[in-house]
């Protein structure tokens, strides 16, 4: 059988399809860099379904070939051919890459389709175009080139990012977009991992398409509403191919927090708490410098490409990433190891796709001491001979033992706790693409896909930390505990595409299937050094169910009006059986104007295409899985309840919400697609308005009726608004010297529209204080607005402690006289790159900038006052006191003295390199590049970063360093 | 022939695919899905465990100490932080904090100013913690009548013995309705006006408001009775005879203030069927307040208990909060309390015209229920936020009769006394002052009773002449201060409200000013309002 299946692939490579014996054409076909052949390249003579493709060394033979027709050559990524036939018995071709940004293939939802025919609002990244640096983590190729998608990376290593796209769609549900991986939907859940995407390795990914507006990812109905990332992975491709990249970095730390140096707080305490001098100590100690460090980084990765055994495309990474944080301890540590298998039969018309990556991630997590560190008093040391807390100094009462409520020493912290989580994980897909052979115009698709991680986490605190439990009792029994965490993600998807030419009228039309299962488990020890902890305990999440069934057209004539439509009904195991079914169609169109004769002929305008989309997305993704039950809780070991003298288990009803159901947002889209000069300067304009429905929002209930007072429901309304422009302009193009800038800037406006019974939401919690909150969600203004007090100011424009305006004159200022006054995020963000390549020097740059966001300093409002100095121990404070002279915290937290302005340029990276080419190396080509990262930042903000996640609020952060880099790339 | 072959071979790829996708497909069964964790169960799922009808009566005693099923952190109410959101804190925010008898040093703390200040706005998240935590015990009452009816115990084909027994336990249940209701009565003057013959979910429920809402919390407490074990012969905290008449006592004595209608002589009447039901003072007025008082004797005294416990009922309200927030700075005396040193940073001290009902008086030297730390402070507080301004008290701790300590530093084993027998003999002395028909002599003898119990002598012991109703508002004081008594005797006195008595901070300054005489209730909180249309808000706000 073996032998018969190698025979007929053999025969089937060699042997034309048909036997009527006309003309016959053979040839070559190589690629115009590397003059290598091309295996798999489609011939067909036009109009016919007559035939062939390459063999694996790019040689094919067709015949039954008619004067006069035309023979196209295509095949993915290099830009077709069509050559007329004039009776030549050879027929080499050479294939040029495809330079074409039309010609593009676009992955989309189920399938692909060039940019040229694109018809919804996506942005296509390709790997020339990814963010050059230090990128650790995939988004961050992506960060500022794309027009209305903002990355907001931490700063620890490996860290998350808060990705949006267009704002994101939601008040309570998730906001982050939904990213496919090789057609394989990930789960927003992380655990242990830093990201739910940190564990790819950014140099296996080819492509990134970002489906920004409703008609694009409606095909992704249940998890569309934030935009779709798509990753594509590299594939394995005929010809050898092996590259090897490595980098090294270094990072330091830019800026420190103001606070008060040991001799300026000795005369501090000195002139404001005089009776406290006896708590003052003569060291003289940094905090923040004792605890960051400068941090090395490497990264490397191989990976070759080929066809094993002659006939099977396969291509192999290895990939490692060993990354520190400034923080002390703090590290990522990557190991990816990625597979990809890409055979092809039956003259391609079976192809199939089997992708494995095996992922490991070590991460030691640095427990957050920046506030510890801003307030530990400077004058006492970081060690102790004496202490018996490891050494490190520490704060003591009468009995020589530790106090509560005071600051523990930050650098202690750090080093005596172990935080380690190893995670492994398992994705990938496997896909086959059948071309049907009893009837040509239908394939069919099967793709399964399948994401397993499992991370250890070991948290251990020495026994002889004054962290440890029951430290402040005499004891000494330090902290420890272990979590595993295993999740699984299952897709199935099956569907069928018909594509069939009627004349000038091209149709192709997909349906399908999908089904995706999530499940989680997670398992703790709980502290087994605490006595009263509760004991080991294993939670099993509901599982997630989604399941849809989807269909779409795409119609164009002649290449010039283009139609697609889809329609998408999705179930989703969130909600009960009469609402857990949503419907989401999508509609868009295209004109390509330039194509028209009336500007065909233009020199100026190269291209001109009007694009118009329409379409309805879901959102379920909420943290509350199935409220629509029944259910009853049990209460664990804390929480039970003494009758007799015999505690029992309590049993509690859940939050009830039995008509949940699906969010929907419509998106229009309105965009033109631009090019000017033979597309030197190109680019697009996008208008777009979302308007999120039935928002899944926790929103109070009547007292007394529900098993809570608030719960998730189908409340309020909001919309977003915006604008998105890019420009390419190609200022030098020739042989010895090209110059490329890209610039992109997205305006954003977001309003609520309507929440529940009109009540405001107050949310976002601060520091200083319990439970204080400083933002409120409240109809006609921008979600998350800053909800504070209207601060008083001398007439010397100094402000005066805890004098606010009386906003509704009553008398009496309490929680009836706040005020909203603006918001966390920008209105206008901006990208700007610029690629430079002279002779064998490349050189290139990119800035970012964002207007019109506010931070409430909630470092300065919970810290700096002079009262904070003394309590039960001396603490620092931020200098920024110097200007208020403010005493008690309680008066100034909710100030908008505390409010400002955050915008900000960024240079993100800058890197310069020269390339060894094969004439000078021999063989092979060598790069070798520096950079810098995190360049500069302008901006007014006084704390440490204006970019920060938190939805505004900055409460210390972990400081991104500046890294310079050095790296190279070695190819053949 | 090969073609053939290849054509089967490519049909039976297609065959292969085909099989492949049926096995995935029709699946749409799998969008049910079920709790997996062995924590969470389907509510028939539930009762048909053995013990569920008691784990689900413990679940409507639970609400009145924890905040979550798992996690002394985590909430059922939201708005709020989960410790200040527990029911016990809630109602010692509003009763204590917002009068003489304590003051909160953290002032951004989320409505802890308005609260002391008594400059409360309806936003306030205190506030909307006390009406929604009362809210919810009321849904967790109805639901266990709801699961409890006859049709469907005899739908799991429950035992005849078992019915009999979920009896008792319905009937604790109500009390505990009406226990909910008559603080929302106390406080707010309304409740929504709920049952177990409404439906769970999002039903804009009517309001009950002032006497309307008083006869149904009499008219359920009296149906009640009959149905629970006599006082003192149920398991320890579960509500007996004595819960019951206890809160009828507290209904009547404050009949006047919720109605307008005194009610005197039927607090006297419940005052006596309680005094003849065999509860007695424990000698050591202290023990009432330990770590061991659910043992030491203090049983006899506390008339409804809330369990707290280090171990196996953990949360950041209750003693928990109390016990913690005595501990002084600077004088870190956490450890005299049965917690760590430093407690939680010195959050409470007393006002200074609380600490003059010991001070003023050299007698009360000899007091026991004189718990103040005076040394190294000033009795008055001219900064709110400095932890050395103002006496501390020492009268709840977690430390037991024994010496010992409570099972944990950080979490207290003190069960909070809700109803206490010594406020009994109170309140008959006080209804009698009132003209309530009971006997004076009867009455002076009741009080000096209790204080006996709290100098262990006579040298405490008032006369008749003595015995005035401004005598009895400070003897309350000086015996259940802290208890979650103090607004409703200050409002029952006439001198919460309007300028005939300022404490410090009363009104916002320091000196004290004038409240207006709306503020005797609390509004109704925004969010409440807001999501049930039919509530309406309080006069003045």
């Amino acid at each position: 059988m073996k032998m018969l299946f190698k025979r007929t692939l053999f025969l089937l490579l060699l042997l034309p399809i048909t036997t009527i014996a006309q003309s016959v054409i053979s040839g070559t076909v190589v690629d115009a860099t590397l003059k290598q052949p091309v295996p798999g390249v489609n011939v067909i003579v036009d109009g016919t379904t007559n035939g062939t493709t390459t063999d694996f060394d790019g040689n094919y033979t067709l015949s039954g070939v008619n004067q006069g027709s035309k023979i196209t050559f295509s095949y993915l990524g290099f830009r077709t051919q069509t050559i007329p036939f004039t009776g030549q018995g050879t027929l080499n071709v050479t294939l040029t890459e495809d330079a074409s940004e039309l010609d593009a293939v676009v992955v989309v939802g189920y399938g692909t389709t060039t940019k040229k025919d694109l018809t919804g609002s996506v942005a296509l990244i390709g790997e020339d175009d990814f963010n050059k640096g230090n990128n650790v983590t995939a988004e961050n190729l992506l960060n500022g080139r794309v027009a209305g998608l903002t990355v907001n990376t931490g700063g620890s290593p490996g860290s998350n990012s808060e990705i949006r796209i267009r704002g994101g769609a939601s008040l309570n549900a998730s906001n982050d977009p939904l990213i496919v991986i090789d057609g394989l939907p990930v789960s927003n859940v992380a655990n242990g991992t830093r990201s739910i995407i940190s564990s790819i390795n950014p140099a296996d990914i080819e492509s990134f398409s970002v489906l920004k507006d409703a008609s694009a990812a409606a095909i992704y109905g249940n998890r569309g509403a934030n935009g779709v990332i798509i990753i594509t992975t590299k594939k394995g491709k005929q010809g050898l191919k092996v590259s090897f990249d490595s980098q090294a970095s270094v990072s330091r730390l830019t800026d420190k927090i103001d606070v008060f140096n040991a001799a300026e707080f000795r005369s501090l305490v000195t002139e404001r708490f005089p009776d406290r001098l006896d708590l003052l100590g003569n060291a003289n100690t940094d905090w923040q410098d004792a605890i960051y460090r400068d941090a090395f980084s490497s990264q490397h990765n191989l990976s070759v490409s080929g066809a094993l055994a002659d006939n099977l495309p396969a291509r192999l990474s290895v990939g490692y990433a060993d990354q520190e944080g400034l923080r002390k301890t703090s590290s990522f540590e990557r190991t990816t190891t990625s597979l990809s298998l890409n055979p092809r039969f039956f003259e391609g018309n079976l192809k199939i796709d089997f992708n494995a990556n095996l992922n490991f991630e070590r991460n030691q997590f640095a427990p957050g001491i920046e506030g510890n560190a801003l307030q530990f008093n400077p004058t006492q040391p970081i060690y102790d001979p004496n202490s018996q807390y490891g050494g490190y100094y520490e704060y003591t009462g009468a009995n020589g033992l530790i106090l509560g409520n005071v600051p523990r020493n930050p650098v202690a912290q750090l080093m005596q706790t172990q935080d380690i989580a190893s995670v492994r994980r398992y994705y990938g897909n496997f896909k086959v693409d059948y071309k049907l052979p009893f009837y040509e115009p239908l394939r069919a698709v099967v793709n399964l896909g399948l994401d397993e991680s499992t991370s250890d986490r070991f948290y251990e605190v020495d026994r002889n930390s004054a962290l440890g439990t029951n430290a402040e009792e005499g004891e000494t029994l330090g902290q420890r505990s272990d979590t595993d965490f295993n999740s699984s993600n299952r897709l199935f998807d099956a569907y069928l595409v018909h594509t069939k030419a009627f004349g000038d009228f091209n149709t192709e039309i997909t349906a399908g299937y999908s089904y995706q299962i999530f499940e989680n488990e997670n398992f703790t020890t709980n502290n087994v050094r605490d006595p009263n902890s509760a004991p080991p305990e294993n939670t099993i999440s509901p599982d997630v169910v989604l399941l849809a069934y989807f269909a779409r057209g795409n119609f164009n004539y002649q290449s010039k009006y283009f139609l697609s439509a889809s329609i998408r009904r999705d179930g989703t195991s969130r909600f009960g059986p009469d609402e857990r079914f949503g419907y989401f169609p999508a509609v868009s169109g295209a004109w390509q104007i330039s194509d028209e004769d009336f500007l065909k002929d233009s020199e100026t305008l190269s291209a001109l295409k009007l694009r118009l989309g329409y379409g309805i997305t879901g959102q379920q993704d909420i943290s509350s899985q199935y409220d629509y039950l029944s259910r009853y809780g049990l209460g664990d070991s804390r929480s039970q309840y003494l009758f007799g003298d015999q505690y029992y288990t309590i049993g509690q009803p859940f939050f009830r919400n039995a008509g949940i159901k699906w969010e929907e947002i419509t998106e229009y889209n309105a965009g033109i697609d631009y090019g000017f000069f033979n597309g030197k300067l190109s680019g697009s304009l996008d208008f777009f308005r979302k308007e999120s429905n039935d928002l899944l929002s926790s929103a109070p209930v009547p007292d007394g009726v529900n098993f809570s007072n608030q719960g998730f429901q189908n409340i309020g309304k909001f919309t977003t608004q915006g604008v998105e422009f890019v420009i390419d302009y190609n200022v030098v193009s020739n042989d010895n010297f090209n110059w490329n800038v890209n610039y992109n800037t997205t305006y954003i406006d977001r309003e609520i529209n309507k929440l529940a019974f009109g009540q405001d939401i107050l949310t976002q919690g601060i520091s200083g204080g319990t439970g204080n909150t400083i933002q409120v969600q409240r109809e006609g203004f921008a979600p998350n607005s800053f909800f504070v007090y209207r601060q008083l100011y001398d007439t010397a424009g100094a402000p005066i402690e805890g004098a606010y305006v009386d906003v509704n004159n009553d008398g009496i200022l309490n929680d009836d006289d706040k005020y909203i006054a603006g918001n966390g995020r920008a209105d206008v963000t901006m990208g700007f790159q610029s690629t430079m390549n002279y002779k064998d020097w490349d050189f290139s740059f990119n800035l970012r900038a964002s207007f019109g966001n506010d931070i409430y300093n909630n470092v300065n409002s919970g810290n700096a006052q002079y009262g904070n100095v003394f309590r039960t121990v001396l603490n620092n404070v931020p200098t920024q006191v110097l200007e208020t002279n403010f005493v008690n915290t309680p008066d100034v937290i909710l100030s908008d003295y505390y409010l400002e302005d955050a915008d900000f340029l960024r240079m993100d990276n800058i890197t310069l390199g020269y390339t060894f080419d094969a004439d000078k190396m021999g063989k092979g080509t060598l790069r070798l590049w520096g950079g810098v990262q995190n360049v500069f930042v302008i901006t007014d903000y006084s704390g440490l970063d204006p970019e920060i996640t938190n939805n505004g609020v900055d409460n210390t952060i972990f400081p991104r360093g500046r890294t310079f880099l050095f790296g190279l790339n070695y190819g053949f | 022939m090969d073609f053939n072959i290849k054509n089967m071979l490519q049909l039976r790829t297609f065959v292969l695919m085909l099989l492949l996708g049926g096995v995935f497909i029709s699946c749409e069964s799998d969008l049910d899905v079920t709790p997996e964790d062995d924590d969470e169960l389907l509510a028939d799922g539930f009762f048909e465990n053995e013990g569920a009808y008691k784990q689900a009566l413990a679940g409507v005693y639970a609400n009145l100490s924890l905040t979550s099923i798992s996690d002394p952190g985590g909430s059922n109410i939201a708005g709020l932080d989960a410790g200040t959101g527990q029911y016990i804190r809630g109602l010692f925010n509003l009763q204590n904090l917002s009068t003489d008898e304590a003051i909160w040093t953290y002032e951004n703390d989320p409505g802890l100013r308005g609260m002391q200040r008594n400059t409360w706005s309806s936003d306030n998240p205190l506030i909307l913690g006390v009406f929604a935590r009362a809210s919810y015990e009321i849904a967790l009452a109805n639901e266990f009548l709801r699961q409890t009816t006859t049709e469907a115990l005899s739908g799991r084909g429950e035992s005849e013995e078992l019915k009999a027994t979920i009896q008792t336990y319905r009937a604790e249940a109500r009390v505990l309705r009406a226990l909910a209701n008559y603080h929302l009565l106390d406080m707010f003057g309304k409740a929504p006006s709920v049952t177990e013959n409404d439906a769970v979910g999002f039903d804009q429920v009517p309001e009950l408001v002032g006497v309307d809402l008083f006869n149904f919390i009499e008219s359920e407490l009296l149906a009640a009775l009959p149905d629970l074990i006599a006082a003192r012969q149920n398991e320890y905290a579960r509500v007996d005879q004595g819960v019951a008449n206890m809160l009828l006592a507290k209904l009547y004595l404050n009949a006047e203030v919720y109605t307008g209608t005194a009610r005197y002589a039927d607090c006297i009447t419940v005052c006596e069927t309680l005094i003849g039901s065999g509860y007695s003072l424990t000698p050591n007025y202290l023990f009432n307040f330990m770590a061991d008082n659910n043992t030491n004797g203090a049983q006899n005294e506390i008339i409804f208990p809330i369990s707290n416990d280090g171990t196996n009922t953990q949360n950041y309200g209750g003693t928990t909060i109390i016990i913690q927030g005595e501990v002084g700075v600077p004088e870190n005396n956490g450890e005299s309390l049965g917690v760590n040193a430093t407690g939680f940073g010195g959050l409470f001290r007393v006002r200074p015209e609380f600490s003059r009902l010991f001070t003023s008086n050299p007698l009360y030297r000899n007091d026991s229920r004189n718990t103040l730390i005076t040394a190294d402070r000033t009795e008055e507080i001219n900064n709110v936020g400095n932890t050395a301004e103002g006496y501390i008290i020492t009268k709840f701790s977690n430390r037991t009769s024994t010496g010992g300590f409570g099972s944990d530093r950080t979490f207290t084993d003190t069960d909070y006394p809700l109803f206490r027998y010594a406020d009994v003999l109170l309140m008959y002395a006080e209804a009698t002052l009132r003209g309530g028909g009971g006997s004076t002599a009867q009455a002076l003898g009741y009080i000096n009773e209790l204080r006996e119990r709290a100098f262990g002598n006579t040298s405490g012991n008032i006369t008749q002449s003595q015995l005035t109703l401004d005598f009895i508002l400070d003897e309350r004081s000086r015996e259940l201060y802290w208890e979650s008594h103090r607004r409703q005797d200050l409002i029952r006195f006439g001198v919460y409200s309007g300028s005939s008595y300022l404490w410090s901070y009363k009104g916002g300054p320091q000196t004290g000013t004038a409240i207006p005489q709306f503020r005797e209730l609390f509004p109704i909180p925004n969010q409440s309002l807001s999501s049930n249309a039919n509530l309406t808000q309080n006069a003045g706000y």
